[in-house]
């Protein structure tokens, strides 16, 4: 009777739960419950309050308001919280943080096995298998500190598991972890979950990962926007997305003046958010788009970052940036701002850089993509004259970086991964300092921080120190102090790490203003692949070289050319049904999330082919749909193909 | 208490001190080389003060005046000068410390039984040293009054000048040197600074090993799992503990083979107390390492703590009597004092418990009320 009632009970109930942090309140209100074997993703940008919940879940945090219980047990004092620490397992936030630098891998996975009594020959065992499926065996003996991004977070997933708790809480696990390893891992999790029966709260702040969840909860300013399956809460939020192609979208803004609060520029396309069904959609925005030669929509189901932001907006807790208004593309615009031949340098015999060329015009947004150590920092400290190349020739604006002086400086703008602020200071005091370090004309600094103030909306904010900014508004105060020189050329060291979607929103209509309406000359560095979505053109890095140069739309239709169109298949056993297909020749399928995606040259055939294979294996229900390919797709088709290259010739050699 | 438990964390914490090289430092070259330096640098022995002569008279009696000081071991004779105007330069250049200025008519006036004045020019800047050759010069003066008096009376009283000079001292003072018979600092210093070194170096360690496990977030594995506090602590504890020890003893051979500081007292008493008390100066690192959440702070937390007590309120460089009412009760509140009374008492007295319970007492007591307060402390759910 108790074990089966036990059974039931979900595996975290949350009533009304908040936390505050000296007062400050972070988190307030949620009701939220996982069920026994469900992956449940919180997403949301950072200081949602994802850590808060997660931590207090696993009895290392204590709170204030409701109630919080974990297999029924209440976690209101700090001796209940003891009682369910047998069961749990928590990988807290920051790659490879909670594992210790010095020790290797076996003898990272040995201290958390002793450490859960878990018996030697079992832990052997279980090491051994986690191992393999990580695919970590061959480096065992390696210190942690000397792994990469994706392999720290591997093994603080085996030794998260290690003593097979009933439910694990993961605090960001793919934050600063490229698109291979990140997918690498959910579909490692994904299988040991199903496998194992573990219940897993997840929290992310990548948007594009919810489809690896069975549910999700959207978290934003510490509440609890929406929750349930990806496909509910879209549907929750409802809305259509109309993608309009106009050749002239000055005119189409203005046709929809200020109407829809949820405007948004993807490259050539102008993206509309529009509250209600398709057919309301259609019967409002035909009629306006009647007035605008050449406009033509399309309208689609939202995605869930559009989702997401459309909630925040309804709840009243995020006001949108209006989009760029942008003047017309003029076409090839003269000389390159930024030139790179054969730009290539060598660390010692490691070849960080190898004869990568390209260049970006003014006007241009320019993204180079890639993961940790592909080179794509080493490039950007070249162009910037930090580093000599060791060969081949970078120009900026005009000037090789290998003889530019300091003047040169004063015409490009940098703004690094961490934002490089003075946190101390002000608003206007940071503004005021670059403008010194570049060399403004003091006469000039006046008017230039009423710009910075005024594009980036910081004049509210004018005296407050940096420190407390949130996120978001530090990052446009440190683009503001980049530009504050009024550069031609502008560089970005992954400029929106962390930075909410709404942020980043506002962030992109500033670069788009920039580059079509200043001429300004843009080259960023990016995880979030939503993001390379947006630039004009990418070259995708890769050990040191550029293997794929090409408009965003270009790459993707690269890849479909190459090996073949995206098939979504919605299978039961998405596992096996890979190991089936690989069997019969279809060298790209990957998990994701609860589906299987397949590049298959043949869509047509293998639309109807494909679910009758899975059924008839027992596999199914099966069902087959195309898909179009995301930048993620194409990013770890890419790269996981180099990979296996890389891999064969090393065993050839 | 799970000893598999507590043992995968000391095993642990092993790995990671000593493959960090920071750590490594810290643990193991850091206390012997403060030890060094400190037991060479900071002799507190006055000896061989520069000084120089302004002999105005130039007679006999002056010169042997004179040679009183250039005789003494306290004192390096760095010349006769013409004049005070020179002699001021010298001092001023630091290149003596002191002057005696012997006045015309010196001889004439001591013959004749009239009082001369002999002027003392001594540098204040190390009132110390200051003090220290001022009672020399005073030293040296007085004995030569004497020897002057006692002439004096010999020929006018027709007595040898022995009987002359016992008769002007009726009280004569012997001084035997206990247990530092030759009072040289650096027997007293060396078992002073282990304790001072010991008062500092394992609640560094103690502090930054559990703080850094905070700043990395490493301190989650142990919050989210089912190890106890009291597991937990004595796990990530004992290593420092023991290193602390190796480190007693490390000193213990500097102190007896590098500075020859005589060890005349019971070994195993010595091993025992000093065991305890790094036990206690362990438990200031664990207190300052549940207050702090950065290294940086956890760093300057323990320096507050243990570097000014260690130095100024343990008898190191002012004996615990010579202190203010106030910095007499600080110093009572902090362990360094009554473990300095162990060290100096196994050192150079041969004394044991029998002598030191209270001390040892006093220690135990502490080390406990730390343990306690720090268990107390730490909890496995934080509020930040």
């Amino acid at each position: 009777m108790e074990a089966a009632a036990l059974v039931d009970v979900p595996a975290i109930v949350a009533r009304g739960f908040g936390k505050r942090y000296r007062g400050r309140r972070a988190v307030s209100g949620i009701d939220l419950s996982v069920g026994r074997g469900e992956l449940f993703g919180l997403i949301g940008p950072d200081g949602a309050g994802k850590s808060s919940l997660i931590k207090a879940a696993a009895g290392v945090l204590s709170f204030e308001e409701g109630e919080l219980s974990v297999f029924g047990q209440s976690l209101a004092g700090d001796a209940d919280a003891e009682r369910i620490k047998d069961r749990i397992g928590l990988m807290p936030q920051g790659l490879g943080q909670n594992l210790y630098a010095e020790l290797s891998i076996d003898e990272n996975i040995d201290f958390f096995a002793q450490l859960r009594l878990v018996p030697k020959a079992e832990a052997a065992r279980r090491k051994a298998e986690l191992l393999a499926i990580t695919r970590l065996e061959r480096f065992r003996d390696r210190a942690m500190k000397h792994l990469s991004g994706g392999m720290k977070q591997k093994l603080g997933l085996v030794c998260t598991l290690i003593h097979e708790p009933q439910l694990v809480l993961l605090d960001e696990p793919t934050t600063g972890v490229d698109p291979v390893s990140r997918r690498d891992f959910w579909a490692i999790l994904g299988r040991l979950l199903r496998e194992r029966g573990i219940t897993a709260l997840v929290s992310t702040a990548y948007m594009d990962e919810a489809s690896s969840f069975h549910r999700i909860g959207l978290m934003f300013g510490g509440q609890l926007l929406a929750q349930g399956t990806p496909e509910d809460v879209r549907e929750q939020v409802g809305g259509t997305m109309a993608n309009i192609q106009a050749p002239d979208s000055a005119a189409l803004l203005q046709a929809l003046g200020g109407r829809y609060p949820q405007v948004d520029r993807l490259g050539t396309q102008i993206r509309v958010f529009i509250d209600g069904t398709r057919e309301a959609a259609r019967a409002g925005l035909d009629p306006l788009l009647a007035a605008v030669p050449g406009a033509r929509a399309e309208y689609d189901a939202p995605d869930l970052e559009d989702s997401f932001i459309a909630l925040a907006r309804q709840r009243g807790i995020a006001t949108l940036p209006p989009p760029a208004v942008l003047k017309p593309a003029s076409g090839e615009a003269g000389e390159p701002a930024i030139v790179c031949e054969a730009l290539t340098r060598d660390f010692g015999a490691f070849r960080a850089v190898d004869a990568v060329s390209f260049d970006v015009h003014p006007g241009e947004i320019f993204g180079l993509l890639g993961a940790n150590g592909a080179g794509k920092s080493t490039v950007i400290k070249m162009l910037t004259g930090i580093l000599q190349p060791s060969a081949g020739r970078g120009r900026v604006a005009g000037a090789d970086m290998r003889s530019a002086g300091f003047a040169i400086k004063e015409r490009i703008g940098y703004m690094s991964q961490a934002f490089s602020l003075y946190l101390d200071l002000t608003v206007e005091e940071n503004v005021r300092l670059y403008g010194d370090i570049y060399g403004v004309d003091r006469r000039r600094i006046g008017a230039r921080l009423d710009w910075v103030l005024d594009s980036a909306e910081l004049r509210a904010y004018r005296g407050e120190r940096a420190a407390r900014l949130p996120l978001g508004l530090r990052q446009r105060l440190a683009l503001g102090c980049a530009l504050v020189h009024e550069p031609r050329v502008l560089f970005l060291d992954e400029p929106t790490s962390g930075v909410d979607p709404i942020g980043r929103r506002a962030f992109w209509t500033t670069l788009q203003q920039l580059a079509r309406n200043d001429g300004v000359a843009i080259l960023l560095t990016t995880h979030y692949m939503l993001e390379a979505e947006r630039c004009d053109r990418l070259a995708l890095m890769y050990a040191g070289r550029v293997v794929a140069a090409d408009s965003p739309a270009g790459m993707k239709a690269a890849v479909e050319r190459e090996s073949g169109v995206l098939l979504a298949l919605d299978c039961a056993k998405p596992e096996a049904a890979r190991a089936l297909l690989e069997r019969r020749g279809y060298a790209y399928c990957w998990v994701y999330g609860a589906q299987l995606h397949v590049l298959t040259p043949q869509p047509e055939r293998d639309l109807a082919q494909l679910p009758a294979w899975l059924d008839a294996a027992g596999l199914g229900p099966a069902r087959a749909q195309r898909r179009s390919l995301s930048m993620e797709d194409v990013f770890v088709h890419r790269v996981t193909a180099l990979e296996a290259a890389d891999r064969k010739a090393a065993k050839a050699a | 208490m799970n000893l598999q438990r507590i043992s995968a964390i000391v095993v642990k914490e092993w790995r990671e001190i000593v493959r960090d090289r920071l750590f490594f430092a810290l643990a193991f070259v850091v206390p012997a080389t403060l030890t060094l330096l400190f037991g060479f640098g900071l002799s507190l022995d006055v000896e061989n003060v520069p000084l120089a002569v302004v002999d105005y008279d130039r007679s006999a009696l002056s010169r042997e005046y004179a040679h009183r000081f250039s005789d003494s071991r306290y004192f390096d004779f760095k010349g006769q000068l013409s004049d005070l105007r020179e002699a001021d330069a010298l001092l001023m250049r630091g290149q003596v410390r002191a002057v005696v200025v012997i006045p015309e008519h010196f001889e004439q006036r001591l013959l004749s039984g009239r009082p001369a004045e002999v002027q003392t020019l001594v540098d204040g800047t190390f009132p110390f040293r200051s003090l220290t050759s001022k009672g020399y010069i005073t030293a040296i003066n007085a004995s030569f009054s004497a020897g002057v008096l006692a002439t004096a009376i010999a020929q006018t009283r027709g007595v040898s000048v022995e009987d002359a000079a016992a008769a002007l001292q009726p009280v004569p003072v012997e001084v035997r040197y206990l247990y530092n018979q030759s009072v040289k600092s650096v027997w007293s210093i060396a078992p002073k600074l282990l304790m001072a070194i010991m008062m500092i170096s394992p609640p560094f360690l103690t502090a930054l090993g559990i703080v850094r496990e905070k700043e990395s977030g490493s301190i989650f594995n142990i919050y989210s799992s089912t190890v106890t506090r009291g597991e937990f602590l004595v796990g990530k504890l004992a290593p420092y503990v023991g290193i602390s020890f190796l480190n007693v003893l490390i000193l213990w051979v500097l102190a007896c083979f590098v500075f020859g500081a005589p060890f005349k007292g019971n070994a195993l008493f010595f091993a025992l107390t000093a065991l305890l008390y790094v036990i206690c100066t362990t438990g200031i690192g664990l207190l300052v390492s549940v207050a702090v959440r950065t290294q940086v702070a956890a760093m300057l937390g323990t320096a507050i703590l243990t570097i000014v007590p260690a130095v100024l309120y343990s008898g190191i460089l002012i004996p615990i009597s010579s202190l203010s009412s106030v910095a007499t009760v600080i110093a009572h509140l902090l362990p360094g004092m009554y473990f300095a009374n162990i060290t100096v008492g196994s050192f150079l007295k041969d004394v044991d418990l029998g002598e030191l319970w209270p001390d040892v007492l006093a220690l135990a007591l502490y080390a406990t009320v730390l343990f306690a307060a720090g268990y107390r402390l730490f909890h496995k759910r934080t509020a930040t």
